[in-house]
């Protein structure tokens, strides 16, 4: 072996020797848990919880169709695909209000002088110092059915009964936009921030008209930013569990809450061990689609 | 074509407000290529401005083809602006770029596909028509932005001192392009510059603006050698001001032993001279003869800067041009007479230096 070989084999032991801790880390708290989630996924499930080790594709099978108890008969699980469509639904939803609510937001205060920002962002990150379980509650308090809502609506005449809104799909929505708005404006903030308003006005020297501006060249250069906060707030909102517990109890229950529920009452920990796959499976969906789009803004 | 009448324009309120223009007023004729030069803060991006439409004046009125647009918004102007930063949209390719007026304006795709390949054709880019703007070089991007400005057939190019960002060559190269993309469009342009140099070298006219206000409109070669004050005389290329006296005809100068005769009202007067019409030694009749020593010489290629200073300390310079086999025009610390020839003196009202 000449000198070079050499060299060449003890730089690449040097890397290796290097990555070491990276790569120790994210095995011990990214892969191994995942490996556990996969292999009991195709588990029977213990009589008390756990599972038993025997292989078995009926987590797996559960995720989409019932078993009759009686006759063995199989059919689509209208639970779960219900819990699957409204999560899907319910996170689009969320992440359509809060870029509602959030692009003239972020909107507002990257056009705010560079010294009033600082404040405008505080005030934005404030909600961040609560506990997520209090805030959560907080909004509980504001529509529940002798909550502050109501109660305005009852005394101004405009109800005669108090509305139901806990316990509903609205509630969840309400709960989780509120939860999540902030991912939304920090990262369209960062990216309006960052826009040269001098290209607005080259725009609007060159006969563009205000919405053709903001068409044609505010938003594609905005764009990254907007599909970022969508990312930050569809993902966890797919997965959220402390809101739609609180905010939907057991009437209007996400994947989270399932999932949770095979793992505890339910006892059935292959199907819980499934049922967060198919969740990771939506979100690594999500994210391809936002590579492609991203990728795209970058082409044309 | 464009009369600017009496336009003010002023920032803030009250008694916090700053004027950045004094009741500004000129003409610009068809095909004309104006300068407006000054130094930084002197008002002459303000005018550019106003003129764009990206701010309305405080007062005043901006008359193109005989209709007053000071209130028309910018979208709406057939006055297209090439920006100092260039501002090209960097999502676009360079085709876009030049394209994107006439997408405003609603023009059908052929047209816009045509006139985007005379442009570029125009500004020698054809073959970077589908490359992002960020891909270009400083030179090119100014280009694509003249391409993108010229595309919608503006009344009007105005430019914000395009060629600043540019390094020494490439900024003379785009002069001359610059000038022959004027000639032969037959466009009126508005130039902005603080460059003396390139004002002088492009322009039919020139603005000299300094505070707000219009100092003088000539042509160049009338601002270099009438220069209509001391502000202007001494913007403009290298300049000796000397204060002297005029009564009944004759100027005296305290460091020149005989007065001269002129043709100038009576009073404290500042003299200037450029330094390349001092002549060392005697010359003829009529012209100022001065004693003055020779401090420094500095050597400049194509010429050589002797730095004086009269009998009563006030310094005076000359430029000497070097011959082939020159050598040096003096020496230092030597005592000379050197002598200002009558129709190189300039006279000009006293001021406050």
């Amino acid at each position: 072996m000449d000198a070079e070989a050499r060299a060449l084999q003890a730089d690449t032991r040097r890397r290796w020797g290097l990555a070491l801790p990276a790569v120790v880390i994210i095995t011990l708290f990214s892969i191994l848990p995942l490996a556990v989630v996969v292999v009991y996924s195709f588990l029977a499930p213990g009589d008390f919880g756990g599972v038993r080790w025997q292989f078995s594709l009926e987590g797996w099978f559960s995720v989409l169709f019932e078993r009759d108890i009686f006759d063995d008969t199989v059919s689509l699980s209208d639970a779960h695909l219900t819990i699957l469509g409204r999560s899907v639904a319910l996170s689009l939803a969320t992440t359509l209000i809060t870029l509602i609510l959030g692009v003239p937001t972020a909107w507002f205060i990257a056009t705010r002088p560079a010294h009033q920002r600082a404040f405008w962002l505080f005030l934005i990150t404030i909600p961040f110092w609560t506990n997520l379980l209090v805030r959560t509650i907080a909004v509980q308090e504001m529509i529940r059915a002798d909550g502050v809502f109501n109660r305005l609506f009852l005394s101004l005449g405009l109800i005669d009964a108090p509305i139901q809104m806990m316990f509903t799909n609205f509630a969840v929505l309400v709960g989780m936009a509120y939860v999540f708005l902030p991912l939304m404006v920090l990262p369209v903030y960062a990216a309006i921030e960052r826009f040269d308003f001098r290209l607005a006005e080259a725009g609007y020297d060159l006969y563009a008209s205000r919405l053709y501006c903001l068409r044609k060249v505010i938003l594609p250069m905005v764009r990254p930013g907007i599909i970022a906060g969508s990312i930050l707030v569809f993902v966890p909102s797919l997965g959220a569990y402390v809101t739609p517990r609180i905010m939907g109890g057991g009437k209007s229950m996400m994947l989270g809450n399932l999932v949770e529920m095979q793992f505890g009452q339910g006892r059935n920990w292959p199907l819980g061990a499934a049922l967060a796959l198919t969740l990771t499976a939506l979100v690594v969906v999500a994210l391809v689609w936002y590579t492609r789009l991203t990728a795209g803004g970058r082409r044309g | 074509m464009l009369d600017l009448r009496n336009l003010t324009k002023s920032f803030g309120k009250g008694d916090s407000a700053v004027t950045a223009l004094h009741e500004v007023s000129f003409s610009i004729a068809e095909g004309e290529f104006f300068t407006l030069l000054g130094p930084s803060g002197c008002g002459k991006t303000t005018l550019l401005r106003l003129i764009a439409g990206f701010e309305p004046p405080s007062g005043g009125q901006l008359v193109l083809d005989g209709k007053d647009i000071a209130q028309m918004p910018p979208n709406r102007r057939p006055v297209n602006t090439v920006f100092q930063n260039y501002a090209l949209f960097p999502h676009m390719t360079v085709a876009e770029n030049v394209g994107f007026a006439l997408g405003a304006q609603g023009r059908p795709k052929a047209e816009i596909a045509d006139t985007v390949a005379r442009m570029l054709d125009l500004v020698r880019l054809s073959h970077l028509a589908q490359r992002k703007s960020g891909e270009l070089s400083g030179g090119q991007q100014q280009r694509v932005a003249l391409a993108r400005a010229l595309a919608p057939k503006p009344r009007i190019l105005l430019l914000d001192e395009p060629l600043s960002a540019l390094d020494m060559q490439l900024r003379k190269e785009m002069q001359v392009e610059l000038k022959r993309l004027q000639q032969e469009t037959g466009l009126t342009f508005i130039f902005v510059t603080h460059d003396q140099e390139e004002a002088l070298t492009m322009s039919d006219r020139i603005a000299v603006m300094n505070g707000g206000r219009i100092q003088q409109i000539a042509t160049p070669r009338d601002l270099y050698d009438q220069p209509a004050n001391r502000f202007v005389a001494g913007f403009i290329g290298e300049t000796n001001f000397l204060s002297a006296t005029c009564a009944g005809g004759q100027l005296t100068l305290p460091q020149a032993a005989t007065p001269v005769t002129v043709e100038y009202a009576d009073g404290p007067v500042t003299l200037m001279v450029r330094p390349e019409h001092v002549v060392l030694g005697t010359s003829q009749p009529g012209a100022l003869t001065l004693a003055a020593t020779v401090e420094r010489l500095v050597y400049f290629g194509t010429d050589t800067h002797v730095h004086l200073h009269l009998a009563d300390g006030s310094p005076l310079v000359a430029r000497v041009q070097n011959g082939l086999r020159g050598g040096q025009p003096c020496r230092e610390g030597e005592s000379l007479t050197v002598s200002l020839p009558g129709e190189a003196m300039r006279l000009l009202p006293q001021e406050a230096a």
